[in-house]
């Protein structure tokens, strides 16, 4: 009897560390998209797909990103306000450079593309900078980020979008079906693989995995910590413009509020359940991904039911707290402080 | 980072690297001891210079006032962040309790005004009893299902933004009874304003909770050393949800009384009021790290936001621009704190 019972024990603790892996993400994403079978046919049209598929590759994107800052144990509450600044950008300088100065619309949009990819990697800078350096935890820094870049980006455009992106960007990219796929999907997973290959194969993956898990032990063996929680803040910011970019072109306008502190939160909301720790040291890019689909399937499914978006963000609230209880009892007494 | 440079340089010159280190430290922070106190006051100076207006008597009533309402709230803030905990539902909450609290006045409310002590009583138990659920929420899944305080807070902050906005369609409540808003804004005892009275009453009770109290006192030992309170025995996740749940009442008494100056429900009435609470106790010096800081700090901090807000609203600096200039001061704020508290 007792060999059973440690047997079973082991089969137990085997069986939990399999699910502590992945999570319970898979398992919740197959009951809401049974559940929904039942109930809305809709749910199964080629449109929706389509929908669920671009939010997905938005927030998976931007939910990568806010991993790697968490592994390196930071935390960026600034990717929302980067985005927008990143739209707001590349609309102004895509539509400055065709209208005022006359370049070819693929010439704007390197352009346009480059420019916002430089004002998040300047955010970014900011971030890891004041949080590395001046050692100011994450959340304030990010914080008054969020404030300044808000700031900049209003007295930008004055809260207006800006209009007058080549109409390439919009119909070949933002709005287009590549193989019959929305073209975001390719840019997501393409994001997903390579930070999924940096995280496992390469030495600044494990870098960045041993600053946040013991950052005196990666000090004292030679990492220089600095460096690489400004790279986490630099390629967080980089990947919110990605995502920026994206809604801009499928927006085909240049948005103050892009969604606003909602993306913010649901990539935190992903990288958490994803299993990502706010402590730093653990997570991991394909089940940020993973859950990044999750919650873009969950909001989807709640927005066919006609629960209207006030409701969603009570349900998105229990989920993230059930999600997180689950596995940090799961992971059991360790876990404690 | 620093602790290389430090391990590095430690052989060749340690006795006077160190000494003076210690020096500029010492004089660093004696010089900081003064100056956080006195910012406020600086702060106030600074803009009267360029703005009379703002050291004229009646805006200095005015700010006080507007303190009193930020000072319970980031009261609330610090006892939940001496824990080394953080509470992002505080602003949404506030919006929440609002919003209740005025529709059970209005249900209560007879047409004509008829019972209005009876409503009155009634909005601020109905607040209270939210302010608890919302508190015992946050408590029970940080202290027992262990859950991470951001998390928790973000997500009871999003439950909380929920409720608040589709109890009443995101539309203000009117029609609260004059027994609620006389009580809670419009009388002044001996020519004091009841906010300020009522943010006096928080701040003394605070300070004897924080100061003089078991309880208290473990707040701090539960921020700054988690271990020691498990070695020690206590009930660690009992103090820990209490801290929670007395937080989550202040918010609610600082929702209140918001509520009785607005005359309305109104859900939107918290907006960035987390953040500005979080913002304004660790310019006073609360740490994030938990452990440190009390009534001063939160004291300080809530003038601080308040007259800089006033400042800049009065010197007609746009609205964008406070933004930025609000962001920029949070960080230079806590890099400073961090420099200048040295080990000392």
């Amino acid at each position: 009897m007792s060999i059973t019972s440690v047997d079973r024990a082991a089969l137990v603790e085997r069986l939990s560390a399999r699910l502590s892996v992945v999570g319970l993400i898979p398992f919740l994403l197959v009951l809401v998209v049974i559940g929904m079978a039942l109930v809305e046919p809709r749910f199964y049209g080629l449109p929706n797909l389509f929908n669920i598929l671009r939010n997905t590759s938005f927030l998976a994107i931007m939910a990568c990103g806010q991993m790697l800052v968490m592994i390196g144990g930071g935390m960026d509450l600034s990717v929302g306000a980067t985005a927008a600044l990143a739209s707001v950008v590349a609309a102004k300088v895509m539509a400055s450079a065709t209208e005022a100065y006359g370049f070819d619309p693929g010439v704007a949009m390197v352009l346009g593309i480059l420019s916002s990819l430089g004002s998040a990697a300047a955010v970014g800078l900011l971030n890891g900078l004041c949080s590395a350096l001046l050692r100011v935890p994450s959340l304030i820094v990010t914080l008054g980020t969020l404030s300044i870049v808000s700031g900049i980006t209003l007295m930008m455009t004055s809260g207006m979008p800006v209009y007058g992106l080549p109409r390439g960007f919009i119909a070949d990219f933002g709005r287009a079906l590549w193989w019959g796929v929305p073209a975001p999907a390719y840019v997501a997973i393409a994001v997903v693989a390579v930070v999924c290959l940096v995280q496992r194969k390469t030495v600044l993956g494990t870098y960045i995995y041993a600053i946040g898990g013991n950052p005196l032990a990666a000090i004292v063996s030679g990492i220089s910590a600095t460096f690489y929680v400004v790279l986490t803040f630099v390629l967080c910011a980089l990947l919110a413009s990605v995502t920026g970019l994206l809604i801009t072109a499928q927006m085909g306008s240049g948005q103050t509020n892009l969604g606003g502190d909602r993306l913010m939160l649901l990539s935190i909301a992903a990288a958490v359940i994803g299993g990502t720790s706010l402590r730093g040291g653990i997570g991991r890019a394909e089940i940020v991904g993973l859950s990044a689909l999750f919650l873009s399937t969950l909001t989807n499914a709640l927005n066919l039911l006609r629960i209207n978006s006030k409701k969603e963000l009570v349900v998105l609230g229990v989920v993230v707290v059930a999600a997180v209880a689950i596995d940090s009892l799961g992971r059991g007494k360790a876990a404690v402080e | 980072m620093d602790q290389v440079g430090g391990i590095q340089s430690a052989a060749a010159d340690l006795p006077t690297t160190a000494e003076r280190r210690q020096a500029l430290a010492h004089i660093v922070s004696l010089v900081y001891r003064v100056l956080v106190p006195a910012s406020p006051v600086i702060l106030a100076l600074g803009f009267g210079l360029y703005v009379p207006a703002v050291l004229s008597l009646e805006n200095i009533i005015n700010i006080v006032q507007q303190t009193a309402f930020l000072f319970v709230l980031t009261c609330a803030q610090t006892i939940v962040l001496l824990t080394r905990g953080l509470d992002l539902s505080l602003g949404p909450s506030v919006s929440m309790i609002s919003v209740a609290s005025a529709l059970t006045m209005t249900a209560v409310v007879g047409s004509d005004g008829s019972n209005g002590i009876i409503a009155a009583l009634a909005g601020t138990a109905s607040g209270l009893l939210i302010g608890l659920l919302v508190g015992l929420f946050n408590g029970i899944a940080v202290a027992w299902l262990r859950v991470n305080p951001f998390v928790t807070t973000l997500a009871s902050m999003n439950i909380c933004l929920g409720i608040g906005t589709s109890l009443s369609d995101g539309h203000p409540v009117f029609g609260i009874p004059e027994e609620f808003n006389v009580a809670g804004y419009r009388l002044h005892v001996l020519g004091i304003p009841m906010s300020v009275i009522y943010a006096v009453a928080v701040g003394i009770a605070l300070h004897l909770l924080l100061q003089h109290t078991i309880v208290g006192r473990s707040f701090y030992v539960l921020g700054s050393n988690p271990r020691a309170a498990i070695v020690a025995g206590w009930p660690r996740r009992r103090l820990l949800a209490l801290a929670y749940v007395l937080s989550a009442l202040l918010t609610a008494v600082g929702a209140l009384i918001l509520t009785a100056r607005a005359a309305s429900g109104a859900p939107n009435l918290g907006g960035g009021l987390s953040l500005q609470t979080i913002a304004a106790a660790v310019i006073g010096g609360v740490s994030l790290t938990g452990g440190r800081g009390g009534l001063s700090s939160a004291l300080i901090g809530s003038f601080f936001i308040t007259i800089l807000s006033n400042g800049m609203n009065l010197a007609e600096i746009g609205g964008y621009t406070q933004m930025l200039v609000m962001g920029a001061i949070v960080i230079f704020a806590v890099a400073l704190d961090r420099v200048a508290r040295v080990d000392v």
